[in-house]
């Protein structure tokens, strides 16, 4: 055999040995013990430290939010809870909304690295923290984001099951927020069982009608036809209204500067006193009334507690956020009106529908409410 | 100083064959056999009974007697399973956040493990137009990709019929990603999920393309590929994976093969199921309720 | 971040959302067309010193280089594609055999060192004589080549040639190999309509034996312009045929399949069609344009016998219309594919990055290497007969 082709072979030889040999080196340790893969990896990956922590890890602090929770139709099944004998999962926990999963929380600590994070080479040497590895991150939530995760579920939608409950958002609330009036741990309105500091109470709210009565009436009844009566208007409405007022959202020289001077829970007490008190219908002119009341359809969506189709009272809101109608001044009616039609005050829905009238249907409409029972 | 080609032609029968056969001849036929039997070693290596896919005796009895030591849990007790009963998915997208949160995945609107598809019929139509969130129409009505809701845009038209219905990874009985990872970094545990060694996948994306149904995607940040593990490291620690977790209507039930009273048990036994693409051949662990012939 | 439609690909209809971030880009558009000039290469080497068909003597050791230059970059898209460059070798270490993929480090590695061993063998004798004549650093580097033996006498050389067949015999089907396998790593998808076929290799095959054979014409004739030698017509006519032959079969197969599927229509063919005649038009427009033009010539040459300075420059102008032309059909199958959703509801639109890892400018500069190369190892090792006189 010629040198060269001795030397070539054994060239050969040498680097296959090396080739095989740092091969044999590099193959993992656990690697083809259940498969071909490295088989630690799957207690690497089962390490991983889980985010989510359930609702009953928020028991620990969150004592009075759970409870009201736990009572309420969040925590109950949505729809059936069993099918067939299989009992499904329930109702949104606390983790369903405040979706910076609980982790290491209260901690301000980012989450330790799982096995999939700790990943480095030359073209991806920097690890980026993610955000969902710090905690906290949709934990507290606010009134604005509220609203869209309310709507995330409830809002009308075609696909979703006919069982879900589903708003028509312009119909139901316009740009009301959802917690005006629900609470979101617990969003079935039931009045009664409020608790008291919800409801305001209405002998300590007397004593701050003082500073009322001397235009809305000691009864609520108003001296004067241009203000509103208050005798028993929503509670929740008049709450709504002090608020505006006191964020200046509506402004008015008398009630700006009374609001301001309210505290959440004067404002509850005073609002419990006024829808206490027996209203009073201030009737109107006979024959507008007559042809207000065919215009009247238009309101009877929100302002009458049956809605557009059933039987109600007419002119009771069916909504606690939105005002009685029944008894109401007509002058102040007509004086609103006006007001939403020429902009100086606005609201999602009243505008566009002050809009719609005419100067004689507000009057006509006015004076029908007016005159209606408010019983 | 060459002597040209043609002059040694000459000298060709003059030379022996045993010179080369010998040793160069053995090694490239030793490499061609390696290489040709690669396929052959797939086929033979395929999983019976209670093994994991391309799981050999010998691999098989390792995973019986000496399982991973993950604290109380061991795989041979467990053969997870996922039903979606789509009549209850409301298209709330917790699912996507709750599992986005969990397991670090990309927040923006190409990286997903597990996503909800929206298919609506418009009047009088027999094909269905099918958006996720990822839609940029979805995405302007939130204003972020990390704020995950569907928009209402059949507001205003006429639909026969919509539904939703939620995506994951299938954890296939015969996964594709796992036939064609090279390097086995991506592997199906025994319990059933079908997992990815992050230290050890080398990003090269053939799982991405070999997959059906669109389950996995390449992480960039980490420079290796992502899916769905049914949250491997809650379900050892008897925790519902993430998504199953939040579902606030039940859609997704978790549960356990092996007991015949568990949820998912139950469900595939009292309704009638389905699974997706079944012409791939890939027997998925995902069973659906009440899906539609448009439904990929 | 939060950042909004960074990597989107833009679609219309439904498709997977994990699909807009499309997983193999340009680079691998860039990977099957250099293993496919490898390949077509070899094949020219071989049909000489295998076949021994003369007329392709002239070009038989330049082919070789050529064939080598290429297969050092072959794998480098591929890396520079990889999520986590630095752990390619796992799937050379742990090879997963059921992927069609692991292979890829055993055959190239195969074929790199095949390659590697025949261009030594071909170039022996030149490497002693050069290494008796040149001092220095070129002198030592010749040395080491030689591997210590300057052993040139009839007998030695006649073992090398004896190699140099073998090696050449042996590469042939490794060739057909590397390349049948690259269409397969494509056909062997079952969830790519738009890949999985049972012909993807063979078309991958006999596209890339045409780019090779168009390469090693544009290049033969450019080298032979710059070094100021003849063009050799036998060698001309030889390549026409074996381009002739190429372009005949890579058509009809081509074509056969497109009937296929139009012809099987299963579920989604409309969206097939639209895929054609949407993101990927102007790349099906060039890949036919090119390759009608090419089978019109090259019929052309072949009944009217042109030869001489018209040969040679029809030739020429065939060797770039089917080096874009292939280069249009990779783009077409490794990026058509992928514009084809999965959900068979939907297309994408590719859209290629222009500077960073994964980029225009990467594939530009990993294109340019080759030649590079090529001309840096023609300097080291002159594989033309008539110029050895002048670099000694």
């Amino acid at each position: 055999m010629p040198k060269h082709i001795a030397r070539l072979l054994a060239l050969i030889v040498v680097v296959a040995l090396i080739a095989f040999s740092v091969r044999t080196f590099l193959i993992p340790d656990s690697f083809y013990q259940y498969g071909h893969y490295r088989g630690a990896a799957v207690a690497e990956i089962a390490s991983k430290v889980p985010k989510l922590q359930g609702s009953a890890s928020c028991l620990l602090c969150h004592k009075k939010e759970y409870e009201v929770w736990t009572a309420g139709i969040h925590r109950k099944a949505t729809r059936n809870d069993a099918i067939q004998g299989v009992v499904y999962k329930y109702g949104p926990g606390c983790e369903v909304c405040h979706t910076g999963p609980a982790g290491n929380h209260p901690s301000k600590q980012a989450m330790p690295l799982s096995i999939e994070d700790k990943v480095n080479s030359i073209t991806h040497h920097e690890h980026k923290v993610h955000p969902a590895n710090v905690p906290g991150r949709n934990l507290l939530l606010k009134p604005q984001d509220m609203r869209g995760i309310c709507l995330n579920c409830h809002e009308k939608l075609a696909g979703r099951p006919t069982e879900q409950r589903q708003i028509d958002v312009a119909t139901h609330s316009g740009d009301e927020l959802c917690t005006q009036c629900h609470n979101p741990h617990s969003p079935r309105i039931v009045f009664a069982n409020l608790p008291p500091s919800l409801r305001g109470d209405a002998k300590a709210g007397k004593a701050v009608a003082a500073a009322c009565v001397g235009c809305h009436g000691e009864a609520g009844t108003s001296a004067n036809p241009a203000w509103p009566n208050l005798a028993g208007q929503h509670a929740n409405y008049l709450v709504d209204t002090l608020k505006t007022f006191k964020s200046g959202v509506r402004q008015n020289d008398m009630m700006t500067p009374l609001a301001e001077g309210l505290s959440e829970l004067d404002m509850r007490n005073v609002a419990a006193y006024f829808a206490s008190t027996r209203c009073v219908v201030t009737g109107g002119d006979q024959a507008k009334a007559e042809l207000g009341k065919a215009k009247a359809a238009n309101c009877a969506a929100c302002h009458s507690a049956g809605g557009l189709y059933g039987k109600g009272s007419v002119g009771i809101s069916g909504s606690s956020a939105w005002p009685n109608l029944a008894g109401q001044n007509a002058e102040y009616l007509s004086n609103t009106l006006k007001a939403y039609r020429d902009g100086s005050r606005t609201h999602a829905v009243m505008t566009s529908v002050a809009k719609t009238l005419s100067p004689l249907d507000i009057e006509n409409l006015s004076a029908y409410y007016a005159s209606v029972s408010c019983k | 100083m060459t002597t040209p080609d043609t002059q040694v032609e000459q000298d060709r029968a003059v030379m022996s064959r045993r010179n080369f056969l010998g040793f160069l001849g053995k090694g490239v036929a030793c490499a061609g056999a390696l290489v040709g039997a690669g396929g052959a070693v797939g086929a033979v290596v395929s999983e019976r009974g209670n093994r994991a896919f391309q799981q050999n005796d010998e691999q098989y009895a390792e995973a019986v007697n000496n399982p991973p030591q993950v604290p109380d849990y061991n795989w041979n007790d467990h053969k997870w399973a996922i039903g979606v009963d789509t009549d209850r998915c409301i298209g709330c997208l917790r699912c996507m956040e709750a599992c986005k949160m969990e397991n670090s995945v990309q927040m923006d609107a190409n990286h997903h493990r597990t996503w909800v598809e929206r298919y609506v019929y418009l009047e009088g139509s027999n094909t269905a137009i099918v958006d996720s969130q990822s839609d940029p129409k979805n995405i302007e009505n939130t204003g972020s990709e990390t704020k995950f809701r569907f928009d209402n845009r059949y507001r205003n038209v006429k639909v026969d019929k919509a539904f939703f219905v939620p995506k994951l990874c299938n954890q296939c009985e015969h996964p594709s990603c796992v036939q064609v990872c090279p390097t086995g970094a991506t592997f199906k545990a025994k319990d059933g999920p079908v997992l990815i060694d992050t230290t050890y996948c080398i990003g090269c994306q053939y799982c991405v393309q070999a997959c059906p149904y669109g389950a996995r995607s390449f992480n960039e940040s980490r420079g290796t590929v992502d899916k769905c593990n049914w949250c491997y490291h809650r379900i050892t620690k008897g925790l519902n994976p993430a998504c199953v977790e939040v579902c606030p209507t039940g859609t997704r039930i978790f549960g356990d093969r092996n007991d015949p009273e568990s949820p998912v048990s139950l469900f595939i036994r009292n309704n009638h199921v389905q699974v997706l693409k079944p012409e791939m051949g890939n027997a998925p662990n995902v069973f659906y309720k009440g899906t539609d012939k448009e439904v990929v | 971040m939060e950042h909004v439609f960074d990597h989107v690909t833009p679609y219309i209809g439904y498709v997977y959302p994990n699909e807009t971030d499309v997983p193999w880009s340009q680079l691998i558009v860039i990977y099957p067309y250099i293993t496919g000039l490898v390949a077509g290469a070899f094949v020219i080497s071989s049909l000489y010193h295998v076949f021994n068909i003369k007329s392709f003597a002239p070009v038989s050791r330049f082919a070789l280089l050529t064939a080598l230059c290429f297969m050092i970059f072959a794998p480098t898209p591929l890396l520079f594609h990889l999520g986590q460059p630095t752990r390619a070798f796992n799937a050379v270490i742990t090879p997963h055999w059921t992927s069609a993929m692991a292979a890829f480090g055993y055959v190239a590695g195969f074929y790199l060192c095949l390659l590697l061993l025949e261009t030594w063998f071909a170039f022996r004798a030149d490497i002693v004589a050069m290494s008796k004549v040149k001092t220095g650093i070129m002198g030592k580097v010749y040395g080491v080549l030689t591997l210590g033996s300057d052993d040139v006498s009839p007998h030695a050389l006649a073992i090398d040639h004896k190699f140099a067949r073998i090696l050449s015999m042996i590469g042939i089907p490794s060739a057909m190999g590397l390349h049948g396998y690259v269409g397969f790593v494509f056909g062997s998808l079952k969830t790519r309509e738009w890949w999985s076929s049972d012909l993807m290799p063979v078309i991958f095959l006999l596209s890339a034996v045409a780019s090779g054979v168009g390469l090693l014409i544009v290049l033969y004739v450019i080298v032979s312009k710059f070094r100021k030698t003849p063009i050799i017509d036998e060698t001309m006519r030889g390549l026409l045929y074996v381009l002739f032959a190429g372009i005949t079969i890579v058509m009809v197969i081509e074509a056969l399949e497109l009937l296929e599927i139009f012809y099987k229509a299963r579920e989604g063919v409309d969206t097939v069609k639209a895929l054609i005649a949407g993101p990927i038009w102007v790349g099906m427009a060039i890949q036919w344009i090119m390759s009608v033009f090419v089978l019109a010539v090259t019929s052309g040459l072949l009944i009217f016998e042109v030869h001489g300075k018209r040969l040679v420059n029809w030739l020429f102008l065939c060797g770039l219309a089917i080096m874009v032309g292939v280069l249009a059909m990779r783009w077409n199958v490794v990026i058509g594919g992928q514009e084809l959703s999965k959900t068979m509801k939907g297309l994408l639109t590719f859209y290629p990055e222009v500077f960073g890892r994964e980029s225009l400018f990467v594939v530009g500069v990993i294109s340019v290497c080759p030649y590079i190369t090529l001309w840096l190892v023609t300097k080291l090792l002159p594989p033309w007969a008539d110029g050895k006189k002048a670099v000694v």
